[in-house]
């Protein structure tokens, strides 16, 4: 923090408010839990205690009003995607969406016939960090988790309103 | 050694095919043990296998004499022409029953109370499509958990207007598995209480398992059929 740094007594620091926001933000992101498929067996190993999300201060939560980021971890179906929208919609913002799985980012295995999947849920919903494979590992996942981290980090929430 | 050791494992399997396995476990040479322990297993398979040649000559003659049985097929089929004629379309009834949707769901009743049929239980229901401008058919698998035994009943009908009597009151299960066969196919089961979609959106086009069926453009609003060109 330039001039400021290290005059200060040990127990207090010096940051700017956007990087003191960024930094509460990225390290608390609740998740929407939303296992459409198998990609939810792995998100659920990736919560627990092997992997043990809480590390990284992520908690799984029911409700879309209490969570920040929304996991979709599996095949989306027209059916579903209509309510992957709606519960986008009523999370409270900042809200970010990770597309855990072949199935979400593109339709995987359903991708050129299946009549009834949704072809990526981007279509439906804006997504920050796509996870491939399937289904993807815990590594997997919390790789596009840690990479979801550095990209809330990195924004300037206050300095965005001014400009 | 080997001329002598044949001579001396033939001489001790013998005595064990007569029951006297101690000749066996007696050998002091582990290797010559073995072998004739092998060899004993072949002797007995060898005479095992001779037996069961011997055996079903026999058999095949006594079945030539005796008067071939009804198979379950006939016994239902005879059993339904007696009491509702006119409801079977095909004489061939090896495999399945056809029947041509007459009088559908007293047929079913008489078929689940019988005390000769007792078929209790619909364990599934199919749809088919035969392709263009041919029928549609719905197949039924029944079983009976009393008598153990089970048949399989066909029921054609018109592609354009596909009606097929609900059998939802005689078996409960019938109830998802007539959605589904509508929701697939169209095919409509009248007298269900609540004949609507059960796996696609109550406001989805068309009938995805039909030969015909073309994927619609959009559902409300986004795009249905694959749009990511560059990703192959």
């Amino acid at each position: 923090m330039g001039i400021l740094e290290n005059k200060f007594q040990d127990n207090v620091v010096v940051a700017s408010l956007d990087k003191l926001l960024g930094w509460a933000r990225s390290t608390s992101p609740w998740f929407f839990q939303f296992g459409l498929a198998c990609c939810a067996i792995e998100m659920m190993a990736t919560a627990a205690s092997r992997y043990d999300l809480m590390r990284i201060g992520m908690i799984p939560r029911s409700s879309p009003r209490q969570a920040d980021v929304m996991i979709v971890a599996g095949t989306v179906t027209m059916k579903m995607s209509l309510r992957v929208k709606k519960l986008y919609e009523q999370m409270a913002n900042p809200k970010y969406v990770i597309a855990m799985g072949s199935c979400a980012t593109s339709g995987g295995p359903y991708w050129q016939y299946g009549y009834h999947v949704l072809k990526g849920v981007d279509l439906v919903v804006p997504v920050d960090v796509y996870v491939p494979g399937c289904p993807p590992r815990p590594e997997a996942l919390i790789e596009g988790l840690l990479k979801l981290q550095e990209k809330i980090q990195a924004e300037r929430p206050l300095t965005k309103k001014i400009a | 050694m080997s001329e002598d050791q044949d001579k001396y494992i033939a001489e001790v399997v013998e005595k064990a095919l007569r029951g006297d396995m101690d000749a066996i476990n007696n050998i002091e040479d582990r290797v010559t043990r073995s072998k004739a322990k092998a060899a004993l297993i072949k002797a007995k398979r060898l005479s095992k296998t001779a037996a069961a040649e011997a055996a079903p000559a026999e058999e095949t003659a006594q079945t030539d004499t005796t008067p071939t049985e009804k198979s379950l097929n006939q016994k239902v089929a005879e059993s339904l022409e007696k009491k509702f004629s006119g409801s079977i379309d095909s004489e061939d009834v090896n495999e399945h029953i056809q029947l041509n949707g007459k009088n559908w769901f007293e047929i079913a009743q008489y078929l689940k109370d019988n005390p000769d049929l007792l078929f209790d239980s619909l364990q599934c229901i199919t749809g088919f499509d035969f392709g263009e401008g041919e029928a549609l058919e719905v197949r039924y698998n029944l079983h009976s958990m009393t008598h153990y035994h089970a048949i399989e009943i066909r029921i054609k009908t018109d592609r354009n207007d596909p009606k097929v009597p609900s059998v939802e009151q005689v078996w409960r299960i019938g109830d998802w598995f007539e959605r589904e066969t509508y929701d697939m196919y169209g095919i409509v089961f009248e007298g269900h209480h609540n004949m609507t979609r059960i796996l696609c959106p109550e406001d989805w086009e068309g009938w995805p398992l039909r030969k015909d069926y073309e994927t619609q453009e959009t559902y409300h609003g986004i795009i249905v059929p694959k749009v990511k060109e560059g990703w192959e």
